[in-house]
Order: structure tokens, then C-alpha cells, then sequence
């Protein structure tokens, strides 16, 4: 029954929060976080569990919505989960200073967006996939707007736009499946796919990439990645880019292997992949505003996790993994240290890194950079060498060099930021930081060190869980449909 | 001479081309239209399209709509009950996507007085 908590749990507490609310200011806050706790509790002792974990709660297919924990889909949930708690024990402190408006609100919106994430990952039912791609939406585009200002709203606007758009492709490719194959279990769909004629099963393809496309931010449906950072809060953006984008990124390829699993496409997909990586990297280089460079940075590292997913093998779908866990790490890191920097400075220019005076926090944010580029013993090393690795072993070299010369572009305007931070210059007072926040800060950044520095501490929990990302078969015969 | 309507093939093709000729009405709307109210009318245009050619193709004339009741017993003879429930869903899920849309393009009118998605450059640099 555990697999049903990770979405019924947040969801249900979204329900009660306007009930809990009486319950005093701290009521929601407190129990939300509480309950994020037990979650990761749940996830922990899932992933401790040495047997290989695999549990289906469904009505039987082909009828019935089924969802399917396996190890692929752990590491997601556990990963999203201890994001989600890593962001509330920040919060718990920032909100002492500078609380939201209308906090239950805020809090009903956070824990849907995390029971539409892991509902996401966990479906094994597009129709359930596209519920919940909706439920994610709609909290992220509030979550963008939250503060109503004009820039907030007009970024909100922008990504209400691309979003319905991108569902309106949604429904139209899951509107041709269920007219061809006449259901929507995913494992039937796997089962007959194949057997499709050409023009359909391309045209399928294509809407579910352009629906999708909006949503794992992949060059040219990128454009308004950007303005969406830019113009929400830098708390909230931690979680699009920690969660909301590994999310849909994950649910993409495990449809695209169930779907096509000899991997017909994959050509493209890399050079998809390669492209947005490159371009990002190129516009991310003049930017001043730090939530704006960090918005390209991870269209970067998105699109190179999009690249390395699309190789189809199962090194680089663990190095795929790998960089999704540090990226999202080193992102949560990095948005969390911008908030801090900005409630005391109320600037997000590049030049403020200038005056930041405090050690603790640059000696962090230096750890999250390093390791977002790749640097050896950091975590983001790992998954970069792996996934270069199995480029190099497929012989796709005009890949290999387009992404070492877009993480080159990556590296001078980090390196620009570094310099930035220790320059000699003037410096303001000293930023005073809260013990809990110290304490989130110093575990993320440990927790990359020692994933870098002991990368078979996870690596051999990823590995299977690309084994079990890749093997389409075993996904069929797990639903048992036939 | 009404008769020639009610061939199912016919029915579908009329379906397939309305719903499709909808469809490119909304996204013509889409990639032409500046103002904010206008766009989200050619999104809404494009979905309905959707829900018409869905319902469209799967209802099959002289079935019966899936509720066992007077005497019937199996499930024969039905129309698939799966389209409507997906349907249902998905418009309620597209209405609340337009109504937030539209209500941020309120808020967003009342504090600027901007309408046109040309206008909305505070972002761009």
C-alpha cells in the first residue's frame, strides 16, 4: 500500500489544509512539513529494502489505472520527496522574516505540486499522465504569479500559454492511441504500438514531442523558460528546476521506451538534445540578472539529461540519473543561497556577488557550481564522465564536441561568477544565516561531495533502475497484460 | 436522401474534416492573435475540436449508452463508455486552465492596462 502514500498522502493534505489552518498560523506549516518527513522516511526505507522493489496498485488491465513503483520510479520519488523536505526546513526559517501572503494557499500549492510530480513518475495510465501533467501545471503557474506583481503575472501568463498548448498536443496524441489501440494502459499501448502504420506512429510521435517538448524545455519550445525564472520568486524556482522539470523529463522517456523501444528516433532526439544544450549555453553567457543565467544553466543541464536519455543504453540512462541528482542538488542549492542573498540585498544583479560577504555561503554556492560543471569529486563529474563515456563508445563524436564546447561556454560564465564572488572589493555587512539554514545548506553541499567523491555509494541503486527504465518487456509483463 | 447521412463512414468523415477544420481555426487564431482574451479563445477552439473528433469517432450509432439497467445484463451492444469519462475530465481540466488564465490576464490588465502579448517585454532584456 506504500506507493499509494507518496500521492494520496500530499494530495489528501492539500484538501485538509483550509482545516488545519484553524489549528493556529504553525498549523499548516508544522504538519506539512511533518508529513513530507514521514514521506521521505517511506522512500528511505523503500530504497534500504534490499530486495528488488516492485509494487502495483491497479484494477486490472486493460481496463483499470494502475501505478507502478519500480526502481526507476523510486529514485525519482525519493528524490522529489527529499527535495520537497530540504525546501520546507528553509522555508520554516525564511518564513519567520519574509512569509508569504496567504501562507495556506502557499502550502496547498507545494504539496500538489509534489503529488502531481510523483503521481507523474508513478502512472502507468496516459490518461492518469495527463491529469496529473495538468495538476503540475496549474500549481507552477500559480506558484509563478503567487506574488501579483507585473512581472510576476506576465511570467505567469507566459507559462499558462505554452502550458495549455502543450496539453492541447497532449490530448490530441492521446486522442489518435486510444482511436488506434483502443486503450490507454501504457503496457498495452507498448504491446501494439509497433504494429501502427507509419504515418500514424509518427504523427503520434511528433504531437507527444511538442506536448512534451514545452514541458521538459528542449530548443526550440524554450523560449519562455527564461521569463518564467526570471520573473517568479528564486524560492519557487529551486523547486521547477529541482522537481517539476526531472519529473517530466523522466515520464517523457519512460514512454518514449516503452513506446518505441528499438529506438527509431533516437538520431534526432540526441541532436535535439545537443542543439538546446548549445544554444542555451550561448545565451546564457551575457546575461546580468543571476536568476536569468541560472534559468539558461539549467536549460543546459536539462537538455544534456535530454541528450543523454535519448542515447537508449543503459550507461548513459545511469549518467542521465546521475546528473539529475546532482543538478537538482546543486540547483536547490544555488536558488535557496539567491533567496538568502536577496532578502538582505534586494538585488538579483550579477554585481552583487560582488559585495556578498559572507564565507560560508560562497564557500557553498562554489561547491554547487564546481560540481554543476563537471569538476572530478564533485557529483556532477560522475554522471558528465558517464555519459560522455557511452557517447564516445557509440562513436557519435560531433555530439562529444558540441557538449565539451557548450560545458566550456558553461564554465566561463560560472567562472566569471566565482571571480565575481572572491573579488577584493567593497563589501557590505555580514550576511547572517539561521542554523536550520545552515544545516540545509551544509547537507546538500556534503551530500554532493560524498556522491562525487564515492559515486558506488548510489551508483549501482541507479544502474538498475536504468536497467529497469530500458527494459520495456519486463514493464509489460509486470501490468501483466497480454 | 437523408438516409446518405446516417452511413457511419459518412458520419466519421464529416466528423474527422469539421473537428480538423476547427482545430486549424483555433491555431490559426493562435499563432495570429495578440490579445490575451482572443489567444486563450483559440486555445479553448483547439481543444474543443479535440473533444468533438474523440466523441465523434468512437460513438457507434443504434448502441446503447453503457448503464446496465431494463434487463440488460452484459456489456453489449454499448457505446465504449472510456471516451466520455476522458472527455469530461478533460474539458473540467481545460475550463480551470482558461479560467486561471483568464483571471491572470485580469490582474495583469488592472495593474498595467496591457491586453497585447506584443506589450509584455518587462521580462525581456
Amino acid at each position: 500500500m506504500s506507493s499509494i502514500l507518496f500521492i494520496a498522502l500530499p494530495l489528501l493534505f492539500g484538501f485538509a489544509t483550509p482545516i488545519l489552518s484553524k489549528f493556529g498560523k504553525n498549523g499548516v506549516v508544522f504538519t506539512s512539513t511533518l508529513m513530507q518527513v514521514f514521506l521521505l522516511y517511506l522512500a528511505f526505507t523503500l530504497v534500504s529494502n534490499p530486495e528488488p522493489y516492485i509494487e502495483i496498485i491497479s484494477i486490472a488491465p486493460p481496463l483499470g489505472i494502475s501505478f507502478i513503483l519500480t526502481k526507476a520510479s523510486l529514485f525519482s520519488v525519493t528524490l522529489f520527496t527529499f527535495l520537497m523536505v530540504i525546501f520546507s526546513l528553509y522555508y520554516l526559517v525564511h518564513r519567520k522574516t519574509d512569509a508569504y501572503q496567504n501562507e495556506t494557499k502557499f502550502f496547498i500549492l507545494l504539496n500538489m505540486l509534489l503529488a502531481s510530480s510523483i503521481g507523474l513518475v508513478l502512472s502507468s495510465d496516459i490518461f492518469n499522465i495527463y491529469v496529473f501533467f495538468e495538476i503540475a501545471g496549474i500549481s507552477a503557474y500559480i506558484l509563478t504569479a503567487y506574488k501579483k506583481t507585473p512581472s510576476a503575472l506576465e511570467a505567469g501568463l507566459k507559462y499558462l500559454l505554452t502550458g495549455a498548448v502543450a496539453s492541447v498536443f497532449l490530448i490530441f496524441a492521446i486522442v489518435l492511441i486510444y482511436i488506434n489501440i483502443g486503450s490507454l494502459n501504457l503496457a498495452v499501448i507498448s504491446l501494439s504500438f509497433d504494429t501502427l502504420p507509419y504515418n500514424v506512429k509518427v504523427l503520434i510521435s511528433i504531437l507527444l514531442l511538442i506536448g512534451f517538448g514545452f514541458k521538459v524545455e528542449i530548443f526550440p519550445l524554450n523560449f519562455w523558460v527564461s521569463d518564467v525564472y526570471e520573473g517568479s520568486s528564486s524560492l519557487v524556482n529551486a523547486l521547477f528546476s529541482g522537481i517539476v522539470v526531472k519529473a517530466y523529463l523522466f515520464v517523457f522517456f519512460h514512454i518514449l521506451y516503452l513506446f518505441l523501444p528499438s529506438g527509431e528516433f533516437s538520431v534526432f532526439l540526441i541532436y535535439l538534445g545537443t542543439i538546446s544544450m548549445l544554444v542555451a549555453e550561448i545565451a546564457g553567457l551575457k546575461q546580468t540578472n543571476l536568476k536569468r543565467l541560472f534559468a539558461y544553466s539549467s536549460l543546459g543541464q536539462v537538455a544534456l539529461i535530454f541528450t543523454a536519455f535519448a542515447l537508449q543504453n543503459t550507461d548513459a540512462i545511469q549518467g542521465a540519473l546521475f546528473i539529475a541528482f546532482a543538478h537538482s542538488i546543486a540547483k536547490m542549492i544555488i536558488f535557496l543561497a539567491l533567496t538568502t542573498i536577496h532578502k538582505e540585498y534586494k538585488s538579483f544583479d550579477i554585481e552583487i556577488l560582488k559585495k556578498l560577504n559572507s564565507p560560508f555561503l560562497r564557500a557553498i554556492m562554489l561547491i554547487a557550481m564546481l560540481s554543476l560543471l563537471g569538476i572530478p569529486l564533485f557529483a556532477g563529474f560522475v554522471g558528465k564522465f558517464l555519459v560522455l563515456k557511452s557517447l564516445a563508445v557509440e562513436g557519435i563524436l560531433s555530439v562529444l564536441i558540441i557538449i565539451i564546447i557548450a560545458s566550456l561556454l558553461e564554465a566561463v560564465y560560472y567562472f566569471k561568477l566565482v571571480g565575481f564572488m572572491f573579488e577584493k572589493s567593497e563589501k557590505k555587512d555580514i550576511l547572517k544565516i539561521g542554523f536550520t539554514q545552515k544545516l540545509v545548506f551544509l547537507l546538500l553541499a556534503v551530500l554532493l561531495l560524498v556522491v562525487g567523491m564515492m559515486p558506488f555509494v548510489v551508483s549501482n541503486f541507479l544502474l538498475d533502475g536504468a536497467n529497469v527504465l530500458l527494459d520495456s518487456k519486463e514493464f509489460v509483463d509486470m501490468l501483466g497484460a497480454k | 436522401m437523408f438516409e446518405f447521412f446516417n452511413q457511419p463512414e459518412v458520419i466519421k468523415t464529416i466528423v474527422t474534416i469539421g473537428s480538423m477544420a476547427l482545430f486549424f481555426v483555433g491555431l490559426f487564431g493562435l499563432l495570429t492573435q495578440k490579445h490575451l482574451i482572443k489567444i486563450f479563445m483559440s486555445i479553448a477552439i483547439m481543444e474543443t475540436a479535440l473533444f468533438l473528433l474523440f466523441i465523434g469517432l468512437m460513438y457507434k450509432k443504434s448502441f446503447l449508452a453503457p448503464i446496465l439497467s431494463d434487463g440488460q445484463t452484459g456489456f453489449t451492444n454499448m457505446n465504449d463508455p472510456i471516451p466520455h469519462a476522458m472527455i469530461l475530465t478533460a474539458i473540467v481540466i481545460g475550463m480551470a486552465v482558461l479560467a486561471l488564465g483568464v483571471s491572470f490576464a485580469i490582474e495583469y490588465y488592472k495593474l498595467t492596462g496591457k491586453t497585447n502579448i506584443d506589450e509584455m517585454t518587462s521580462l525581456r532584456h
